[in-house]
């Protein structure tokens, strides 16, 4: 049994917002992904490879798994007729078809809040169904663009970067989990469900570390300062997000290392600690004299120059040229260090600290076999359900309708023949 | 019975008025939130409880100021541990405590709290609590369906559990350091703290749902989150593709795997800074419409470049073509043009353009609230817009300790003069 084991979710998102239900399913809930009968177009997003001739998405095999699937034409009276009665038995709806998409199949919340009025009725859009960008041509880029974690995130003269693997979507879509579990809290109290309404650009302030209230609040200078300079203000955060990012990068034996040279009160000590690993390796034992803690200070009072900071980066970057990812992490643990090999696909599937937590599994056998990620959290009672792979085609459509609406053979029968459902 | 019914419940703490069952109240109202939790991933999902109804107490220490107080952006532009707007927004609707939990003073504090609460939220390293006794095996004994979320960075078991760091280490770890970057230089990550935003979605869903399960069956639990795992999960797509084929991901600055030409262009600087829209051609269609703004008949006739495979071959070309194009005009206007066309175009915003989007606007998604301190302070709105039960942000982030007095006497009900015994011991700071 998991958390949400006695509901229902009745799943019409595509790739934009397959995750929302995923999560609804890992819990426990019942999913029933609802595709046409040609199938989802989330089985052609990237990344994309082929089984048994057939193209195979990995983001269809990962975020639809879990779940169970029907095919349903809704392009048919019919078919819409078969998605209203499920909906009757619902607790959860959520679609991602875009703008007015579910309204004009008579799919929208006014129609089905109608049939059922505890149903709680989730939408994902890009920028939302109505207002002047309702209809905005999207993609998750140009939503990443306009919802404000682009932008800054620059670093030299070339343009400002995304993350290479789409990510606002994904943002958009864990926000309406977390949404329509709000809105079911609310129907505990009086049975009624209610619109869920999730725009991925508005969910984007929050991937920006609060940058995007800079103006609002009228800091004019929200360029978190350089590394180190007396008079403009330094970032003391310990998180380096007002350093350059290629700062701190540096080369280890076998890839990249993250480590930031932080300064102050909250994060200086981690970079004494850093200094003092060094000495116990014998590296830079000169380099135990600066107290990274105040080292504003000593800059002011020139006791740190600029020269002191190229040669502490060059004996630096000479010691961890020396050494693995893996030596790093070990030390990172014993001497409390802000300092960790920048982790590849290979690393992560590898990860010592991951197979401990039994954070992969693989979902299905022989050919439809695949592994990936699985419990997203760990709790100390059963929480997750971890049971199937991402459907075929129309895998679950009769055993569903048999479970949900007490269809029969008889009744699905006429429904398969004249190509409504499959 | 219906799985819902609003008479199905073991909440003695819910609130819930019998009186008032058609006039909504907010999901959470009654819910008691202890949250001990600092930075961004805890207490995120402490402000979505908050707008939702929840009653939230923020502990945190008035001597060792918490790294969000220090950040920016600040009020005016002053930095202050009252003035960043970052800590006003992970905090927005909470009430405020300082506590010292180094005194037997504080601790006793704390356990009233999390005696009190339904739920109890922390982020500190893990077995931190432990050493205060505030741990989920030692709130049990007081609080037995407690609800108790930590949210670190690893995890609370495992070799590397007592990994420290912020947000640019759960980068590292979680796969994204190494995911934005120019393929030909060094990644330069993704902005902030990435495992930080991504976590906290993924904290408030298991939260919520662990709370219906205590409202059908009376029973709590102890949730750990690992933001790493949050981060790693959204790339289930990509660690599949490796476990499968043996792939791993690679930066590519803006390209996609499947269109082009997919990219970011410079545009006309505005009032000296650099301004850059995005654009991305998803289909053969958006390509030929964009190709003839760009008044390149060249390439829209180029079958070499009708469908995606050839395009993006050719993405260098394409790329230059763009920002050429792009390189004489305002982002604004190009944003206009291409999306009156039905070409996906988004200038890429700034703070300002944010705060002026009329789209937000539309949603609601800035929100101003009376500020003694700012006279207006500024706060993101939720991000789920609820028709019936929308949230509210109550009130700014507290100052430090603002509501001691009324966190211990109103909420836990001490006597005036138990207050001033625990303010006189010097564990309120």
């Amino acid at each position: 049994m998991g958390l949400l084991s006695s509901y229902r979710v009745l799943d019409l998102t595509d790739e934009r917002g397959l995750l929302a239900g995923r999560m609804l399913a890992d819990l426990g809930a019942d999913v029933v992904q609802v595709e046409p009968l040609a199938g989802s177009r989330a089985r052609h997003a990237a990344p994309l490879s082929d089984r048994d001739g057939q193209p195979y998405s990995y983001l269809w095999a990962t975020f639809a798994a879990n779940k169970r699937g029907l095919a349903v034409d809704l392009g048919c009276e019919a078919g819409r007729h078969v998605l209203r009665q499920l909906a009757t038995q619902a607790d959860f709806f959520v679609e991602s078809l875009g703008p007015g998409a579910a309204a004009s199949l008579g799919l929208g919340w006014p129609e089905l809040s109608e049939i059922n009025p505890a149903l709680v009725y989730a939408t994902i859009t890009a920028f939302g169904h109505d207002g002047p960008k309702g209809g905005y041509a999207e993609s998750d880029l140009i939503v990443w663009a306009a919802g404000g974690p682009l932008e800054p995130n620059r670093d030299g003269t070339r343009p400002p970067l995304r993350i290479s693997v789409p990510q606002a979507f994904l943002n958009a879509s864990a926000d309406a989990a977390g949404g329509m579990l709000l809105a079911h809290h609310a129907r505990t109290r009086d049975g009624r469900g209610q619109l869920v309404d999730v725009a991925a650009q508005a969910c984007l302030g929050l991937n920006t570390l609060g940058r995007v209230l800079a103006d609002p609040v009228g800091d004019a200078h929200p360029e978190w300062a350089a590394l180190i300079s007396p008079t403009a203000r330094t970032d003391q955060s310990g998180s380096g997000t007002g350093t350059s990012s290629q700062l701190k990068k540096w080369r280890c034996k076998d890839g990249l290392v993250e480590f930031h040279l932080a300064i102050g009160q909250a994060a200086g000590p981690f970079t004494n600690n850093f200094f003092r690993w060094m000495h116990a390796e014998g590296a830079g034992p000169d380099l135990l004299r600066w107290d990274w803690r105040i080292l504003p200070e000593l800059v002011e009072r020139e006791e740190f120059t600029e020269q002191d900071m190229q040669e502490v980066r060059a004996v630096t970057a000479a010691f961890l040229a020396a050494k693995t990812k893996n030596e790093i992490l070990q030390a990172a643990i014993a001497y409390k260090l802000l300092c960790i090999g920048v982790s590849d696909t290979r690393d992560l599937a590898d990860s010592p600290q991951l197979a401990e937590r039994d954070f992969y599994v693989t979902l299905g056998s022989g050919r439809r076999a695949q592994t990936m990620p699985g419990r997203w959290a760990t709790a100390s009672i059963p929480a997750f359900e971890l049971h199937r792979p991402a459907p075929q085609v129309g895998e679950h459509t009769d055993e569903v309708l048999a479970e949900w609406l007490g269809y029969d053979g008889q009744v699905r029968e006429p429904l398969h023949e004249g190509r409504v459902i499959a | 019975m219906n799985r819902h019914d609003p008479e199905n419940r073991h909440d003695p703490a819910s609130g819930h008025d019998p009186e008032n069952r058609h006039d909504r109240s907010l999901p959470l109202e009654g819910l008691k939130v202890a949250d001990f939790s600092w930075v961004v991933a805890g207490p995120v999902v402490g402000r979505a409880l908050a707008d939702f109804g929840a009653t939230v107490v923020r502990i945190e220490s008035g001597t060792r100021i918490e790294t969000a107080r220090m950040m920016q952006p600040f009020y005016r532009g002053e930095a202050g541990r009252e003035n960043s707007a970052l800590y006003g927004d992970c905090n927005a609707g909470k009430y405020g405590l300082t506590l010292d939990l180094k005194t037997s003073e504080g601790r006793g504090v704390a356990r009233d709290l999390v005696a009190w609460a339904d739920v109890v939220a922390e982020s500190y390293a893990p077995g931190q609590m432990a050493k205060w006794g505030l741990d989920y095996a030692s709130i049990r004994t007081v609080n037995p369906s407690v609800v108790m979320l930590s949210t670190s960075l690893m995890g609370q078991t495992g070799p590397s559990a007592r990994l420290a760091g912020y947000g640019n280490i759960g980068a590292s770890v979680s796969g994204y350091q190494d995911l934005v970057g120019w393929p030909d230089q060094l990644p330069i990550g993704p902005f902030g703290p990435y495992t930080d935003y991504v976590g906290p979605r993924f904290s408030l869903v298991i939260l919520l749902a662990a709370l219906d399960h205590r409202r059908l069956t009376g029973e709590g639990c102890h949730i750990d989150i690992a933001q790493s795992e949050i981060g790693v999960f959204l790339l289930s797509p990509q660690l599949a593709d490796y476990f499968d084929r043996g792939t791993v991901a690679q930066r590519r600055g803006n390209r996609d795997e499947q269109f082009a030409p997919h990219g970011v262009y410079p545009c006309l600087a505005e009032n000296g800074r650099d301004r850059f829209v995005a654009i991305a051609a998803c289909d053969d269609a958006q390509w030929r419409i964009l190709a003839a703004e760009l008044q390149r008949s060249d390439l829209a006739a180029d079958p070499g470049l009708a469908d995606a495979a050839g395009r993006l071959a050719r993405a260098d070309e394409l790329d230059e073509a763009l920002a050429a194009w792009t390189a004489t005009q305002r982002a604004e206007d190009v944003q206009t043009r291409l999306q009156a066309r039905g070409v996906p175009a988004h200038l890429a915003a700034t703070s300002a353009d944010w705060a002026r989007d009329p789209q937000l606007a539309h949603r609601g998604n800035l929100r101003q609230l009376p500020s003694e301190r700012f006279g207006a302070a500024f706060v993101e709105g939720p991000r789920y817009l609820l028709s019936e039960t929308p949230g509210q942000v109550r009130r700014p982030a507290p100052m430090l300790g603002q509501d001691n007095e009324h966190v211990l006497r109103g909420l836990l009900g001490y006597d005036q003069a138990r207050y001033d015994r625990v303010a006189a011991s010097g564990a309120l700071r």
